[in-house]
């Protein structure tokens, strides 16, 4: 009797195995959009990038295992190009979930491109992978479709930033401030914290400057003028790559220099940056130390020396530079690979479920992930440092702020 | 704040004044629009951009070497394209569709050649060959840095940019009213018919149009770098709209409107830059909606057309 108990329980157990086996799919369709041209490609393509280099290293060892059919399965890759352009990122990604019926939906990167996808996929029901579209207005309680994989959401951003100009500013001799910022959802949600932040500081620091303009900006010169005539102690620039790049060229070419200056891009893009706008450019400007320079200790994945390895060894042919957005991209498939292991469906619900049981726990080469209750990512912060050329003529990051996680004192006011 | 905006604006709008100088010259002479005319300033920023890169070539001189290099392009090009076009139903309409597929390829082209990263010059390039300019003018050498204009400070490749752009109108006026080319230039923008009939060769003189048309392009792509922040292979189809906005303002056919379209429309965008910052970029749409309700011919139009 007890032989046959345990004959008919292993029975059981084969047959429901066969079974789960019998139903997992031949692939896991991950549906995505990239834009090869336009003003988004610089922060796309190496997102893009990082992604296909995770997929390409999960399918050349069997694929992704899934603990919903307790077996390994390869990854299938759809992107189609949206040059830019969120019109047509709207109609792709709608066609990613009709036509392809993709198992994933992972938004383009950066906010503009991913704000189409938002009210797509809550529609659809489909759990948005958002890469690095971190834009505040798309975390809220009433939509379970979204989750932020490997940026911090904008509103945490600049708290560094902030804090250093509130806190160690008035020090310093920072009373007064400038700020001007792209209007976007990734650069206006910033001047938003930072407005608030410095609000709320009661430091006695001022916005005497307050200025926003389109997001495909691409002169400055009068606005700098206009900034100067503020006479302000720091000028804080919240832009886009290309919107630095033609700030950061308006003020050298214009001879001002400013006592401190913040912009976004020299840290999350340097290699770009570097290329266009030069060392003296970048010299004594205020950036985010991003994690493409910080060598966070992981528990899963590649470690950013690794990683780097791996990306020039893979592209080294691609003008695609390394920086902050590769990073991402790579941290995405990480995330992915550990919900995929943890999920017991591909069910949206569930796999968001075992996304957010991942929250606090996993550690990648992007800082620690960590997620707030509405799918934003507040885990991997952005340290406030300063570029500084060394004496071999190559830029440094020197961390300032928060205090903990400093290696260096600011220059203020720049020489 | 104000004079400093208007004298940035009047710097910003000679440099778009060059660019929507060619555009015009093509659509007065062959009454087509050349979609694809900022994806030829982007080809002449790329040049100027590989010769500094590869040979460390100043970008002054490359001026005249994307210039010719382009009227030379546009010889055969024109033959390939415009002859076809022209004996079309609606070559006007049919142009839209031609040059917007030619922008497209040579956009796709260059990024595939290229990458998509933006790319730039370093702004003291410029500012060294005003400076040497300025040195053979004031017997020694000034620094080399912006430059100082009715008491204000503007970067130096702003001033070489106005400048040229300034030399560019009045080499294509000598051309149109000095030269025996400029006159039957002028014959064919008035009627192509009676220039055809009178035994001109029309082909001939709008080969040499279509030609300067590209060069004109080619010669603000070398200044884009300076003036618009960096360079990419998507920035043309940006280019073409602004500069089709400029010529509507000052006048469809009228190289003097382009100039007058220009500056209005730098000055305008800067004093919105002043004063509504967020709202600078609808400036142009508002301005051609403006014009062509209130004046549809343009600021000096009294025609469509005029020589």
């Amino acid at each position: 009797m007890i032989r046959l108990s345990i004959f008919a329980a292993l029975m059981v157990l084969v047959t429901s195995a066969a079974v789960q086996a019998a139903d997992a799919p031949a692939e896991i369709k991950l549906g995505t959009l990239y834009a090869s041209s336009g003003r988004y490609a610089s922060i796309s393509l190496p997102v893009h990038d990082g992604l296909k280099l995770w997929i390409e290293q999960r399918n050349a060892d069997g694929g992704v295992f899934v603990k919903a059919f307790n077996r390994k399965i390869p990854l299938k890759l759809i992107a189609y190009d949206d040059q830019s352009n969120t019109a047509t990122a709207a109609t792709l990604y709608n066609q990613l979930i009709t036509q392809d019926k993709v198992d994933i939906l992972i938004a383009d990167s950066g906010s503009v491109l991913t704000s189409v996808a938002v009210p797509i996929a809550r529609d659809h029901k489909m759990l948005l992978i958002d890469q690095t579209g971190t834009g505040a207005a798309f975390f809220t309680a009433d939509n379970p479709y979204i989750v932020l994989m490997a940026d911090p959401v904008s509103s945490i951003w600049p708290k560094p930033l902030a804090d250093f100009l509130t806190h160690d500013g008035p020090g310093l001799g920072i009373k007064r401030v400038a700020m001007l910022y792209a209007t976007n959802d990734f650069t206006g949600t910033q001047a938003n914290a930072v407005r608030k932040f410095i609000k709320d500081s009661n430091s006695g620091v001022d916005l005497v400057f307050d200025e926003g303009v389109p997001t495909d900006t691409s002169n400055y010169t009068v606005l700098l003028n206009n900034i100067r005539a503020a006479n302000p102690d720091a000028v804080v620039h919240l832009g886009y790559a290309p919107n630095d790049i033609a700030f950061l060229r308006n003020v050298q070419d214009s001879g001002i220099k400013f006592k401190f200056l913040f912009c976004i891009y020299p840290g999350l893009e340097t290699e770009l940056l570097e290329k266009n706008v030069g060392n003296k450019g970048l010299n004594y400007v205020f950036t985010y130390v991003p994690s493409s320079e910080i060598a966070y200790e992981t528990n899963f994945g590649m470690s950013l020396k690794d990683y780097n390895a791996e990306w020039h060894k893979r592209y080294a042919n691609s003008q695609v530079e390394f920086g902050f957005n590769s990073v991402a991209g790579y941290t995405t498939g990480l995330v992915l690979e550990k919900a995929l292991a943890a999920t017991e469906s591909l069910d949206q619900l569930e796999l968001r479920k075992a996304i957010f049981s991942l929250s606090g726990n996993l550690k990648t080469l992007d800082g620690t992930f960590e997620l707030d209750a509405n799918g934003a990512q507040v885990g991997e912060i952005t340290p406030l440092g300063q570029l500084i050329v060394d004496e071999h003529d190559h830029l440094k990051f020197v961390t300032v702020w928060p205090h903990a996680v400093a290696n260096g004192k600011p220059i203020y006011p720049r020489p | 704040m104000l004079v400093y905006s208007l004298l940035a604006g009047l710097l910003f709008g000679l440099y778009f004044s060059l660019i929507g100088l060619g555009l015009n010259l093509v659509f007065g002479v062959m009454r087509i629009v050349n979609l694809a005319h900022g994806d030829f300033l982007m080809l002449g920023a790329f040049l100027a951009f590989w010769l500094f890169k590869l040979f460390a070539v100043n970008p002054a001189p490359v001026i005249a070497i994307a210039f010719l290099a382009f009227v030379i392009l546009g010889l055969p090009l024109y033959y390939l394209l415009v002859p076809r076009l022209l004996r079309a139903k609606d070559p006007g309409m049919l142009s839209f569709i031609l040059f917007f597929g030619l922008s497209q390829v040579i956009e796709a082209v260059t990024t595939i050649a290229f990458g998509t990263s933006e790319r730039s010059i370093p702004g003291d390039q410029l500012g060294r060959a005003v400076a040497l300019v300025a040195g053979l003018f004031a017997g020694k050498a000034p620094e080399n840095g912006p430059v100082e204009l009715m008491g204000q400070t503007f970067p130096a490749a702003w001033v070489a940019s106005g400048v040229a752009s300034g030399c560019a109108v009045l080499l294509v006026y000598v051309y149109l009213y000095r030269t025996r080319l400029g006159y039957l230039t002028r014959a064919v923008m008035d009627n192509r018919e009676e220039a055809i009939a009178t035994g001109i060769n029309v082909h001939r003189i709008s080969a040499l149009a279509f030609g300067i048309g590209l060069g004109l392009a080619a010669v603000a792509g070398v200044f884009a770098p300076f003036m618009l922040g960096s360079i990419t292979p998507a920035m043309g189809a940006e280019v073409t709209v602004t500069a089709f906005a400029v010529i509507v303002i000052g006048s469809l056919g009228n190289p003097l409107g382009t100039v007058l379209g220009g500056v209005v429309y730098g000055i305008s965008y800067m004093l919105m830059q002043s004063y509504y910052s967020s709202w600078a970029n609808l400036l142009p749409y508002v301005l051609l909606i403006a014009i062509l309700l209130v004046r549809p011919s343009g600021l000096l139009g009294r025609r469509v057309r005029r020589a």
